[in-house]
């Protein structure tokens, strides 16, 4: 994963997917001003990113509006890359200057962690994927849990995972790890202690692919 | 027994003791992931019968169990609920690690949240390697206890003292040359 | 005449009309009393504890609390490669493995713009539905054991020997296959394979209708599953439930058929089978159809396996460039 090259927009002669972009209007017509940039995949996919503190209305124009009743998923996103680097790094070899810039995915945005949900319409089967910054000093976001029942256990494990706050939940406590525990794992910054005190000395064989493997590129 | 206690049992009893112990083990299953199904495969499938060997798994609870076979990924969060039905088991008492997450972490050995290996929190007499051991394994590990079970020294169990659980050594050899 | 009764036999009297008088009356509990259910429990398949207030013997709310098996997938594929990858999606969900394996691998092929040649796709489909068949088998046997029905359950494992010796004879593992690679699979089938699969297609039919006369015809059975447990539609799509659950509440969606996929469903001619209670018992029912309905899928897709390349050429250390992608399959456990 070491392409520099951010995503391409999608090419002039590739196909319109006329049924999201229809979506993605009626999405901003109703939202109006807490739309801020968006993304289709053509035929795969339909990406949105809104300002932090229309989160919730934005949800509730995606139920109501847009008919996705069906919520598939929230969860969050740190786009820190590693400072502890790949887990498959020669342990043994001299330590590369890593480029630590945070760069966000598709549709962009200005902060280090994200909130991101998904919802589908079940007529249509069609999937809208929603997704806000959240603030790097005091990570908080509206709470979805009045638009979707379901979104309370994953509001709570997101909260456990990345230590961001949603305003409204009303019962963020602890879902999968152990009373104790302390930290947010899935941040970036949260060490791996195993493979710090002992890091991974396989990296050298790498299973010659079937079929083939006719390219003569060097192992790491 | 006076003569468990005063450690001057005849050969031939504790012989007598050791064969009836070892072919009667109720086994307490503590199966948490994969492991657990080929546990199941192991003890409920006609195919790879557990119960010809002796063993019975349907204690209805740990304090009726002779061995528990642990099987599956320990967790942080399970860890004290495992010492509790370690504790809860009556002495002689067996613990089979069956699978390489209860060895060692397995492939979750990195994990902020995986217990890397149960032998941290309670001893273990038998390990069974594999991901997930084939069913025959795990019975090849159960036959391995019990030679160990027929070799065992009563008396300084009785006494409490920690002794490895008897030896391979002088039973039935198979393919092993321990 | 009076007895002289000894104190042992007074006390035994004592014991005897307690025990008696315990069992006529129902359990008093004040305030609720809390019953811990699990985190090890026969019932809590994959350690689930439910904290339950009961008030006398009726339960008036339950908190579940999960993560007992919390092992920190996401972190752990942060630090391996994407073949390393491969072997640990494969154990999410243990009892039909190669199902895990597909979504992922298939996400990394759309990033890389890669497409496995159709002999693989086929392969992975075919191996996809055995590993639903296996999941699915499983269920349907343990339902059994939770009800109080224990012969289904020596049934289920069984018939399950019988896929997961195909499943072991083309990959060498009887579940985590891992023989999914991105752009293929990791090798070709061994000779006979295909035709000795659609043979066990008939034993697992041959368990479904076991199941029929055992289970579903079961006047116990119905009775300790119909009308419990009812999950309506609007609170089913509120929740993010899928899978066979969903159609379990009346929902027609099955992702095999409506999402478009490079796997090689619609080669075949199967039913989507819903209904409309959203009780224990539709549940049990939807799944015991889908275990029909893949078994009639396998059978006709081996007879369709074209032949060709099983591997697509992608270099030897795979690179994938960055990027978002989703992919949703429809997953034996929904």
């Amino acid at each position: 994963m070491t392409d520099t090259a951010v995503v391409p927009d999608a090419p002039i002669d590739a196909p319109i997917d006329a049924a999201r972009q229809a979506m993605l209007e009626e999405f901003t017509a109703a939202l109006g001003d807490g739309f801020v940039a968006s993304h289709i995949t053509p035929g795969k996919d339909l990406m949105v990113r809104v300002t932090n503190q229309s989160w919730a209305e934005a949800g509730r124009v995606a139920r109501d509006v847009l008919g996705c009743t069906f919520f598939s998923f929230l969860a969050g996103l740190d786009w820190m890359p590693s400072p502890y680097g790949k887990g498959e790094d020669d342990p043994t070899a001299e330590p590369v200057a890593r480029d630590l810039t945070i760069k966000q995915g598709y549709t962009g945005g200005d902060t280090r962690m994200q909130v991101f949900a998904r919802v589908v319409n079940p007529e249509t089967k069609m999937a809208l994927t929603l997704k806000v910054d959240v603030a790097d000093d005091d990570p908080r976001v509206g709470s979805w849990v009045n638009v979707y029942a379901g979104a309370n256990w994953h509001e709570r494990e997101c909260w456990e995972m990345y230590g961001i706050v949603f305003d409204g939940h009303g019962d963020l406590r602890k879902l999968y790890l152990p009373g104790d525990f302390e930290g947010f794992p899935l941040r970036k910054d949260f060490p791996l202690v195993a493979r710090i005190v002992k890091p991974w000395p396989g990296i050298v064989d790498v299973e010659p692919m079937p079929g083939g493997g006719n390219d003569e590129e060097e192992s790491e | 027994m006076g003569l468990v206690e005063s450690g001057k049992m005849p050969q031939p009893l504790t012989k007598l003791l050791n064969l009836s112990r070892k072919y009667s083990l109720w086994v307490y299953q503590w199966g948490l992931a994969c492991c657990a199904i080929e546990m199941g495969a192991a003890f409920a499938s006609p195919r790879y019968d557990v119960m010809r060997l002796g063993v019975i798994p349907f204690p209805a609870s740990p304090r009726q169990a002779d061995l528990v076979v642990i099987s599956g990924t320990v967790t942080d969060k399970m860890a004290p609920a495992i010492r509790r039905l370690y504790e809860q088991m009556p002495d002689p008492k067996y613990v089979i690690s069956m699978g390489s997450c209860a060895n060692c972490g397995g492939p979750y050995w990195d994990s902020y949240s995986v217990t890397k290996g149960i032998d941290q929190i309670i001893p273990v007499d038998i390990y069974v390697p594999g991901c997930p051991p084939r069913p025959e394994a795990l019975l090849e590990g159960i036959v391995m206890l019990q030679q160990r079970i027929g070799n065992e020294d009563m008396a300084a169990r009785w006494r409490g003292e920690a002794t490895d659980i008897g030896t391979t050594a002088g039973a039935n050899r198979g393919v092993h040359d321990d | 005449m009076t007895a002289v009764v000894s104190d042992r036999q007074a006390l035994a009297y004592i014991g005897g009309q307690a025990t008696d008088a315990r069992v006529n009356v129902e359990i008093q509990t004040d305030d609720g009393m809390y019953l811990n259910i699990g985190p090890q429990h026969p019932a809590t398949h994959g350690t689930l504890r439910i904290i339950a207030r009961l008030d006398g013997e009726q339960v008036i709310s339950a908190d579940p609390v999960p993560g007992y098996m919390h092992r920190g997938y996401e972190k752990l594929t942060e630090v391996r490669t994407y073949p390393q990858v491969t072997t640990l999606v494969n154990r999410i969900d243990w009892l039909g493995s190669f199902a895990n394996e597909v979504p992922f691998i298939l996400a990394a092929e759309q990033l890389m713009g890669v497409e496995a040649p159709p002999r693989a796709q086929m392969i992975r489909t075919i191996l996809f539905e055995l590993s639903r068949i296996a999941n699915i088998i499983l269920f349907l046997g343990d339902m059994g054991v939770q009800l109080g029905a224990v012969t289904p359950v020596f049934y289920a494992f069984r018939d399950r020997e019988h896929v997961l010796n195909q499943i072991e004879s083309a990959t060498g593992g009887r579940f985590h296959p891992n023989y999914d690679r991105i752009g293929g699979l990791k090798d070709d089938l061994p000779k006979g394979w295909l035709a000795e699969t659609a043979a066990t297609m008939v034993k697992v039919q041959g368990f479904c209708d076991e199941l029929d006369d055992l289970l579903v015809g079961n006047p116990i059975f119905t009775q300790r599953c119909r009308g419990v447990g009812i999950i309506p539609t609007d609170v089913a799509m509120a929740y993010g439930l899928s899978g066979a659950n969903l159609r379990a509440s009346g929902v027609d969606w099955d992702l095999r058929r409506d999402a478009e996929s490079p796997l090689m469903w619609n080669k075949a001619d199967w039913k989507v089978i819903t209904h409309p209670d959203g009780d224990s018992f539709a549940r049990y029912w939807v799944r015991l159809q889908e275990v029909r309905e893949s078994a009639k899928i396998v059978e006709q897709l081996c007879g369709q396996v074209p032949a060709g390349p099983i591997m697509a050429k992608v270099p030897r250390i795979i690179k994938v460039p960055e990027g978002e992608a989703y992919v949703g399959t429809e997953n034996p456990l929904g």
